[in-house]
């Protein structure tokens, strides 16, 4: 019995030594200051823009953590607001804050820009049209133009989507591919959008992410592809021309980014709306979850497309009984064939 | 030493290479394991995650063939292999209540030992090698472009345990406590904040060699064997402790679980494989 009580005694010894946690471990809280300085060194240590935004992130410190030893700690809505105001100073659509009770969120990237998009026009344009996946298309122009509407990247379609509606513009002479109001989602589908439009593979741009807590801590350059493969073998050579505006943003901007290396696309509308920085996600003490900029993207010209892209033709909506953005496309697929 | 570590190395290079000329006695184990879970892994979340683990595992115990070149010579008399093989899968929450990981964790390992017995055999204790692989898989739901932390670890242990057999009216028992912690092995971490997008296109991360001054392991199981006329089973407790990280990433993990085990004994006849 002394041999048992010995490996019992043994065993228990060993759990002891082992049970203390390392102090890496943030501890659940409440408390609004560390809620309020954890967020805080997230953002300096993991968000990708700090340096080249210029943001005076310091000062900001100083000020939000003031701020914070004012507040109750039983005041979870109050501590909410007071983050979601620290977050709204990067300026940055994908920046967002989560409880349970609310998300925070930043319109600052489009508020000052034209819409350059009305429902009730595009649907002049937009009748009798079909949905493949994610994709609403029809033909415009008495048949002779194909028209794809995209409004979110998160709605995913297949190449035997994009087979049926390629082969329905058979006839066609050109593409007008519009993303406007398109408020990005997956990467991969951007890409497979796009490949149709490539006769063969290249680089579309480059990307690195942080790797460290300094601001300017990134890994090496990677080269983004585009794979010409991914459409399966379709091949699009007429014309295609992509319409953007600023609410075209994150995986939105990233496919009108690389639209522009495709063989016969012209860009038109506004200016996209950015957002190349990737968001990752994060924790607080109290549980809310914090998404942030942590990857920054960049074109083939290694220009950084957080702000982002300038489009060929710059259009801006004025009519009301037309949609100036498709005219114009319509106008351009025209001129294309004609000087072809 | 330098002999014995020359034997040590033998025996695992020779292990299931050679002919069976002789009957082995084997002992296999099927275990299932319940537990708690206590997880910190830095790559996905500051926050600590705690939960419940089930598990499934297999563990042989055999005798080396003492047939063979090195055996003849009775320098194998008392030396002898363990492998096992473990899957188990978690789920646990946060402490702040707002977010669940899923996990799964497999892992294999195989070592040879060197026993002692004494008072009949009735008590033996045991030293040797033993080499582990370890793959861990978390998804975290509400994470956004980072959901998979994935981790490998190969180590080289030191293992060590005792048994001690005792013997009621109608049931033999057999206590066993058995202790493994890592020496040196290698380790891999994917970059830290890189998302799933750049994965998908070849995993970048930090892959090093391992040893006591950044990792450790240590694992450790109490159980008791009961023999009844028809069958011998199992149960016991598990603990388990990993610790290692570089820079910004750390990984903690800390389980106890109960194991409840059905053990077969049986003999491998000679010319046959298992």
């Amino acid at each position: 019995m002394k041999i048992l009580k010995n490996i019992v005694n043994c065993f228990a010894f060993i759990f002891t030594l082992t049970a203390c946690h390392p102090s890496e471990e943030i501890s659940f809280s409440m408390d609004p200051v560390e809620n309020v300085e954890a967020l805080w060194q997230a953002i300096d240590t993991k968000y990708c823009y700090v340096e080249s935004k210029g943001i005076d992130w310091q000062a900001i410190h100083d000020e939000y953590i003031t701020k914070a030893a004012l507040l109750k700690k039983d005041d979870p809505v109050t501590l909410f607001d007071l983050c979601a105001a620290m977050l709204d100073s990067l300026h940055d659509g994908h920046v967002n804050l989560y409880s349970d009770f609310d998300r925070s969120y930043n319109t600052a990237w489009y508020d000052n820009y034209p819409a350059n998009y009305d429902s009730h026009l595009q649907s002049l344009y937009l009748r009798d049209y079909r949905i493949a996946g994610g994709l609403y298309y029809c033909t415009i122009d008495g048949g002779k133009i194909g028209y794809i509407y995209y409004n979110s990247f998160s709605n995913s379609f297949s190449s035997s989507n994009m087979a049926w509606i390629l082969a329905s513009f058979a006839d066609c002479r050109g593409i007008i591919l519009d993303v406007r109001n398109n408020g990005g989602g997956d990467i991969t589908n951007a890409y497979r959008l796009a490949a149709p439009f490539f006769s063969k593979s290249q680089t579309i741009g480059y990307w690195h992410h942080k790797n460290g807590p300094g601001h300017n801590d990134f890994s090496p350059m990677e080269e983004m592809r585009l794979d010409a493969s991914l459409s399966g073998g379709l091949k699009w050579n007429k014309p295609v021309v992509v319409l953007c505006n600023r609410r075209s943003y994150s995986a939105t901007n990233l496919f009108v980014s690389m639209m522009r290396y495709a063989d016969l696309s012209t860009i038109i509308g506004g200016v996209s709306g950015g957002g190349g920085g990737m968001p990752m996600s994060y924790e607080l003490p109290c549980g809310w979850m914090v998404r942030f900029s942590s990857v920054r993207m960049y074109d083939r010209e290694k220009k950084d497309i957080e702000a982002g892209i300038e489009p060929d033709v710059l259009v801006t909506m004025q009519s009301s009984d037309k949609d100036d953005i498709i005219e114009k496309a319509i106008e351009l697929i025209h001129h294309a064939t004609k000087q072809k | 030493m330098l002999k014995r570590i020359a034997v040590i190395v033998v025996l695992f290079c020779l292990v299931g290479s050679v002919a069976a000329n002789e009957d082995l006695e084997h002992t296999n184990i099927l275990k299932i394991r319940l537990g708690w879970n206590y997880q910190l892994d830095t790559y996905i979340s500051p926050l600590a995650y705690n939960g419940m683990l089930i598990g499934i595992g297999n563990e042989w115990w055999q005798p080396f063939r003492q047939d063979t070149r090195l055996g003849r010579t009775g320098r194998l008399a008392h030396w002898a292999h363990v492998g096992r093989l473990d899957v188990r899968g978690f789920s646990q929450v946060n402490s702040a209540r707002s977010n669940k990981i899923y996990g799964l964790g497999l892992s294999g390992g195989w070592g040879a030992f060197y026993y002692w017995q004494w008072f009949d055999n009735r008590l033996k204790v045991f030293v040797g090698p033993y080499m582990e692989t370890e793959f861990g898989a978390r998804y975290l739901v509400s994470n956004v472009n980072k959901p998979l932390s994935l981790d490998i670890a190969v180590d080289v242990m030191a293992m060590g345990g005792l048994s001690w057999s005792f013997y009621g009216k109608k049931t033999s028992y057999r206590l066993n406590y058995q202790i493994r912690t890592n020496l040196i092995g290698f380790d891999f971490m994917p970059d830290y904040w890189e998302s799933y997008y750049e994965l998908e296109e070849g995993i970048r991360g930090t892959a090093r060699c391992s040893g006591h001054w950044n990792h450790h392991t240590i694992k450790h199981e109490l159980a008791l064997d009961m023999q009844f006329p028809h069958s011998t089973w199992r149960v016991g407790a598990e603990h388990e402790y990993l610790n290692y990280g570089t820079g910004d990433l750390h990984f903690v993990r800390n389980q106890i679980s109960i194991v409840i085990g059905c053990i077969w004994n049986y003999r491998i006849k000679a010319n046959k494989r298992l």
